[in-house]
C-alpha cells in the first residue's frame, strides 16, 4: 500500500520534468525555425533591407503609374476582340476537356475501371501527367508545336480541365454505391452499359457541379495564356507591361477582375439551380 | 396465398392505359425545349471550335501531324543537363514554401474579416475582406510577379511575395467558409461559462476550424509548387527563368529536361504533402 502512494515532492519533480521537457522542445523548434529563416535568406540572396521600402514603392507604383486605369484601351478594337477570344477559349477548353475527362475519369476510377491492368494505369498516368505540368508551361510547349494563336491556348485549357475536373470526377466515381453496378453486371451488361446505367446516374449531379467549378478555374487561367502567345488578352498584359504603359495594364487587369467576378456569380447561381 | 387469391390487378404486367398526351412525367413541351437548348449549345460550341481550329490557326505553318510529332520529339529530355537544374528546382521549392507560409500568416486575419459571423466591424470589414479575397484570386501570379519585380528588383523575394499575395485568397476564402460553418453548440457552451469573446474564439471556433485550415494550407503548397515553377519567366526567381531561356535559345531538349524536373518536383511535393496530411489530420 505504501509504495503505491506517490509522495508530493515526487509528483512535483515529475511535473517540473514534464514542463521543462516541453519548454525545451518549444525552444528547439523556435531555434530551428529561426535558423531555417536565416538560412533561406542567405541561400536565396534575399535583400532584406529592400522589404522595408517595399510598401512605399508598391504604393507609388500603383498610385502613380497604374492609376487611373485606361479602360478605353481595354474595351475597344483588338483588345476587346481578344477578351471575346478569351471567353471563347475557356468555353471550348471546358467543353472538350470534359468530353475527354469522362472516359479518362472512368478509366482512372479503381472500382469500375474496365480493366485494372491496362485502363487504370493509363487513366491515372494521363491525370497525373497533365496535372504535374503547370498550364503556362503546357502553353509554351504547345505554342512551339502548334504555332501562335488560340488553338494552342484552347488545347492547354483542355489539358487543364482534364487534369482538374478529371481528378475530381474520378474521385466521385470511386465514392459511388456499388450495389447498382453489381445489379447491372448481374444482367450480363458490358462495361460500357454498366457505366451508362449504374455509374453515370449516381455521379451526374456532382459532376455538373464539378464542371461548373472547373469552367470557373479554366476561365481564370485563360486570361494569362496570351502571355506566351497562346491567344487571348494575356498578350496585351505582356505588351503593355513591356512598354511600361501600366495604366493600360491596369485597365486590362480590372476588366479581367470584373469578368472573373461575373463568372463566379454566374457559376454560383448555376450551382444553386442544380442543387 | 394460392393462385386463386390473385386478382387481375396484381398481375405484374398490368399497366394503366396509355394517356393520349404521352408520359405525364415527361411532357412533350419540356422535352422539346431541352432538345432545342442542347442543340443550340452544341451548335454554338461547334461554330466556336471551327472558328478557333480552322480560321484562327495557321495550318500551313503547323503542316500536318508528322511535322507536329517531330516538333514534339524535340522536347524529349536531355538527361545530361538534369544535374544542373537541381539547385534551381530546390530554390523553386523554397520560394513555394515561403510564399505559402507568408500567405498563410496574412490569410488568417483576412479570413476573420471575411467570415460573416465573427467579422469585427460589421459590413465594412466583411466587404473589405471579400474584396481582398477576390483581388487575390482573380489576378494571375505572373501579374503579381511583374508588379513585385518592378518594386523590389529581380530575385526570389518578389516571387515569394507574389505567391504569398496570390495564395491569400484561396486560404482566406476556405477558412472564412469554415468559420461560417462552425457548429454553434460548443460556442454556446463556452459562452455559458461567462467566457470572453477571445476565449470563445480560442476554445470553440479554433479547434473546429484548425483541421480544415491545415488541409487547405497543404493543398495550397501543392498548387504553389506549380506556380513557383513559372515565376522565373518574369524574373521572380526559380526554375522558370531556365525554362524561358532554353525555349528562347531553341534548346528544346533542355527545356524538356526542365519540364521533367518540374514534374518530378510536383510529384514529390504531392507525395510529401499526402504523408503530412495523414500524419497531421
Amino acid at each position: 500500500m505504501m509504495d503505491e502512494l506517490v509522495r508530493f515532492s515526487d509528483a512535483k519533480a515529475g511535473y517540473w520534468r514534464f514542463v521543462r521537457l516541453r519548454r525545451l522542445i518549444r525552444y528547439v523548434v523556435v531555434l530551428l525555425f529561426a535558423t531555417y529563416v536565416y538560412w533561406t535568406i542567405w541561400y536565396l540572396n534575399i535583400p532584406v533591407e529592400r522589404i522595408w521600402g517595399m510598401p512605399g514603392r508598391v504604393a507609388t507604383m500603383i498610385a502613380g503609374r497604374m492609376f487611373p486605369p485606361d479602360f478605353e484601351y481595354a474595351l475597344t478594337g483588338t483588345v476587346f476582340m481578344s477578351i471575346l477570344e478569351t471567353i471563347e477559349m475557356s468555353l471550348l477548353g471546358t467543353v472538350f476537356g470534359v468530353i475527354i475527362a469522362v472516359p479518362v475519369s472512368w478509366f482512372a476510377a479503381w472500382n469500375v475501371t474496365p480493366s485494372r491492368a491496362v485502363c487504370y494505369p493509363l487513366g491515372r498516368a494521363v491525370l497525373v501527367f497533365s496535372r504535374a505540368i503547370p498550364a503556362i508551361i503546357w502553353a509554351m510547349i504547345l505554342v512551339v508545336i502548334l504555332g501562335f494563336g488560340p488553338m494552342a491556348g484552347t488545347i492547354t485549357l483542355i489539358l487543364l480541365t482534364l487534369s482538374f475536373a478529371g481528378k475530381l470526377m474520378s474521385e466521385q466515381i470511386e465514392a459511388i454505391d456499388m450495389g447498382p453496378v453489381e445489379a447491372i453486371r448481374a444482367t450480363g451488361a458490358g462495361e460500357i452499359k454498366i457505366f451508362f446505367y449504374a455509374v453515370l446516374p449516381q455521379v451526374k449531379a456532382a459532376w455538373i457541379g464539378i464542371i461548373i467549378y472547373s469552367w470557373d478555374s479554366t476561365f481564370r487561367a485563360s486570361t494569362i495564356l496570351g502571355f506566351v502567345g497562346a491567344g487571348g488578352l494575356g498578350l496585351y498584359i505582356r505588351s503593355t507591361t513591356q512598354l511600361l504603359d501600366y495604366q493600360r495594364t491596369t485597365g486590362i487587369i480590372l476588366v479581367v477582375i470584373a469578368m472573373v467576378v461575373a463568372s463566379e456569380i454566374l457559376s454560383h447561381f448555376a450551382r444553386q439551380r442544380i442543387r | 396465398m394460392n393462385s386463386a387469391d390473385l386478382t387481375e390487378s396484381d398481375a405484374p404486367h398490368d399497366r394503366p392505359p396509355a394517356r393520349p398526351d404521352g408520359n405525364p412525367l415527361r411532357p412533350r413541351g419540356v422535352i422539346a425545349w431541352l432538345y432545342a437548348r442542347n442543340a443550340a449549345f452544341a451548335t454554338v460550341v461547334v461554330l466556336l471550335a471551327v472558328h478557333v481550329f480552322v480560321f484562327q490557326t495557321d495550318w500551313s505553318r503547323t503542316s500536318g501531324i508528322g511535322e507536329m510529332a517531330r516538333t514534339a520529339a524535340w522536347f524529349l529530355p536531355d538527361l545530361a543537363y538534369f544535374p544542373s537544374i537541381l539547385i534551381a528546382l530546390f530554390e523553386t521549392a523554397l520560394i513555394a514554401f515561403w510564399g505559402t507560409a507568408i500567405g498563410m500568416a496574412v490569410a488568417i486575419p483576412i479570413a476573420v474579416l471575411a467570415a460573416r459571423n465573427v467579422t469585427p466591424f460589421g459590413l465594412v470589414s466583411y466587404w473589405s475582406g471579400r474584396v481582398i479575397i477576390v483581388l487575390s484570386r482573380s489576378v494571375h501570379e505572373l501579374v503579381f510577379a511583374l508588379i513585385f519585380v518592378s518594386a523590389l528588383g529581380l530575385g526570389a523575394l518578389p516571387g515569394i511575395f507574389a505567391l504569398a499575395v496570390r495564395s491569400i485568397g484561396f486560404m482566406a476564402k476556405t477558412t472564412a467558409e469554415a468559420i461560417e460553418n462552425v457548429e454553434i453548440g460548443p460556442l454556446e457552451a463556452i459562452e455559458a461559462t461567462g467566457a470572453k469573446r477571445i476565449a470563445v474564439i480560442l476554445f470553440a471556433v479554433l479547434p473546429q476550424v484548425f483541421p480544415i485550415f491545415v488541409g487547405n494550407v497543404i493543398f495550397q503548397f501543392d498548387i504553389n509548387l506549380r506556380r513557383a515553377a513559372i515565376l522565373g519567366m518574369v524574373g521572380a526567381g526559380g526554375i522558370g527563368l531556365i525554362f524561358a531561356e532554353q525555349i528562347m535559345v531553341l534548346a528544346y531538349d533542355r527545356a524538356g529536361t526542365v519540364v521533367l524536373g518540374v514534374v518530378l518536383m510536383v510529384l514529390l511535393g504531392e507525395f510529401v504533402s499526402n504523408r503530412l496530411r495523414e500524419w497531421l489530420l
